[in-house]
């Protein structure tokens, strides 16, 4: 995030008080937003992944080559 | 009151003198081409301050035309007089190929906006919307208009003018974003049945595609929402793709109500200025053509988390490609097929994997091979196809999203389905995609090659460095791609560490690796 002079300054002042928490905080912060979105971007993951087994497990369970191809052919156009 | 003086136009942009910011329009010859804020997008210049050309009108600068500033809100012009630009006499002509007039829109794109567009030119828009409107509620969707379509149909019961697509939305039952993806998905695959085509921005929106009476294509966005559980004492949340996080009840959009748009009915929100405060702010009545979204930092990174994703680089691809699909690759082979070859002769069964325009996968088609060429941009090989299709080749094209886990297993499954050993073609994508993508291209290969066969790579190597818009090709180190490869089952048989052979002679080019890698089942 950007930071003004006056936040910059602030910053530093309060960090060496505290001995670097201000800068532990921000980097555990900054960790923790990446963790959050590891976690969110399971959600477009887990859908595709039901999609797929909703759409096309049965097909290709039938083992008809003519009727996977036709379900992958008809899954793919809509992609 | 705009408080603006001094006002003049040369190569470099709009210079004037401004106490406080407005929104204004550029006219040539009396058409808008250009709007802008006076302070948000200009830079001070000595006394003065400058809204620089953007980019995409700058290759228009050259002749003369009327050019007028005009205060978009009050109609006051500014400044209004004949200007040369650049060296040519003629009147300068913002018009596509076709000759069609272009405007800039709210996001600095040339388009067809609204205002250059005459009603019978609109009309198919508008029997699109009900179209995709009617497709939707026989999914069981009740869409509605969104954004600007809604802000215009309700501010004044017209398009806006630098408007140039139509928005739909519709707020999915679903509570939790793995079931609004799917029920997204689902929609589609619905919309597509009906025979528009279609096109996913992200996991919770896609576009369908309509064409109109001249024969251009208009996209028509359908934008999936929803409303979120409530998070301890907070109030529910609207989520609406890809802008919009804000407190909001579902009554306020069901049951809808109808608005006016070009004379026609559409479905609107219960309360649209309910929604169009979320969308636009409180400021929503006030017209603005340079209107710049400010979408809060955690509405981004949540629409991001959730839903985004899946097109990564892709227009950035389709871009380049699109200057040069009609345009036939090098008739002759690659130092990749020549080591195809050398090792194998021509394979019966070729994949080209990221084929680009196609020049691979030609060469082994004209060469007396079954190919298939996959690639994130098919349109990329349009010249190939077309002369595949004139020489009656054996040449495929399907188009794959390695980000997509439907698109690569999809694929994945059909090739694992057609028997027999193949070779695996790809030049340029180790260093095309970014790692999460590599990681599906080898489970890809993993499936593709369950009969046998092998995997034959060509990538740039050394340093990492940054993509150019021009260039959009990283290397990646050869240990990383082995290293990936090991981890996914493969055995490198063969390695080569060279570099790019110019066309010119002379100095050797970027360094180069190429792999041949199989799977020992």
């Amino acid at each position: 995030m950007k930071e003004n002079l006056r936040q910059r300054v602030t910053r530093r002042v309060v960090n060496a008080a505290g001995g670097g928490i201000v800068d532990d905080l921000l980097t555990r912060i900054e960790q923790l937003e990446d963790e959050v979105q590891e976690n969110r971007n399971l959600n477009l993951k887990l859908a595709e992944l039901i999609d797929v087994v909703q759409e096309l497990l049965v097909p290709v369970a039938s083992q008809d080559r003519e009727r996977i191809e036709a379900a992958v052919a008809k899954f793919e156009r809509s992609l | 009151m705009t408080s603006v003086d001094g006002v003049h136009a040369d190569d470099r942009g709009v210079w004037f003198h401004a106490s406080a910011d407005d929104v204004v329009d550029v006219r040539f010859d009396g058409r808008r081409v250009w709007s802008f804020w006076l302070l948000r997008d200009s830079e001070q210049h000595g006394a003065e301050r400058l809204a620089a050309w953007p980019a995409p009108l700058r290759r228009f600068l050259d002749g003369r035309t009327r050019l007028s500033v005009v205060a978009h809100v009050s109609g006051v012009t500014l400044y209004d007089a004949e200007v040369a630009l650049g060296t040519a006499e003629d009147r300068i002509a913002v018009v596509n190929d076709e000759g069609r007039p272009l405007g800039l829109d709210k996001s600095n794109r040339l388009s067809q906006t609204f205002d250059t567009r005459s009603p019978e030119q609109v009309a198919p828009l508008l029997d699109a919307i009900s179209g995709v409107l009617a497709a939707l509620d026989e999914a069981g969707t009740q869409a509605f208009l969104a954004y600007g379509t809604l802000l215009g149909a309700v501010r004044g019961g017209a398009l806006i003018g630098h408007d140039s697509d139509a928005d739909l939305g519709y707020l999915s039952p679903h509570t939790h974003p793995v079931d609004v993806i799917r029920e997204s998905f689902a929609l589609q695959r619905r919309v597509a049945e009906l025979g528009f085509d279609t096109y996913r921005y992200s996991g919770f929106a896609f576009r369908v595609d309509v064409a109109e009476a001249d024969g251009s294509k208009r996209g028509l966005d359908v934008f999936g929402g929803f409303i979120a559980d409530p998070v301890g004492d907070k109030p529910a949340m609207l989520y609406l793709m890809g802008e919009i996080g804000a407190p909001f009840r579902r009554e306020w959009v069901y049951p809808l109500t109808t608005a006016t748009l070009e004379g026609r009915t559409f479905p609107v929100p219960a309360d649209p200025e309910r929604l169009l405060v979320a969308t636009y702010g409180p400021g929503w009545r006030v017209p603005d053509p340079a209107y710049h979204f400010e979408t809060a930092r955690p509405t981004v990174r949540r629409l991001n988390g959730w839903f985004r994703g899946i097109r990564v680089l892709r227009s950035e691809w389709e871009r380049k490609h699109s200057r040069t699909r009609r345009t036939l690759p090098q008739r002759t082979g690659t130092p990749l097929t020549a080591l195809v070859v050398e090792r194998e002769g021509v394979p019966s069964q070729v994949v080209d994997l990221g084929a680009g325009r196609g020049r691979d996968a030609l060469w082994f088609a004209r060469n007396g091979a079954h190919v298939t060429a996959l690639d994130f941009v098919p349109s990329a090989s349009t010249a190939a196809q077309e002369a595949a299709r004139d020489e009656d080749l054996d040449l495929t094209v399907r188009e794959l999203n390695l980000l997509s886990l439907r698109s690569w297993l999809a694929e994945g499954t059909r090739l694992a389905h057609t028997p027999g050993p193949r070779t695996v073609v790809a030049r340029h994508l180790v260093d095309a995609l970014t790692a999460p993508a590599r990681d599906n291209a080898w489970r890809l290969c993993d499936m593709a090659l369950r009969d046998g066969g092998r995997l034959y790579l060509e990538f740039r190597t050394g340093a990492p460095a940054p993509r150019a818009e021009g260039d959009l090709l990283a290397p990646v180190a050869v240990e990383t791609v082995t290293a990936e490869l090991a981890a996914h089952g493969a055995v490198i048989v063969h390695r080569e560490d060279t570099h790019e052979t110019r066309a010119s002679g002379g100095e050797p080019g970027r360094p180069v690796s190429r792999l041949v890698a199989e799977w020992r089942r």
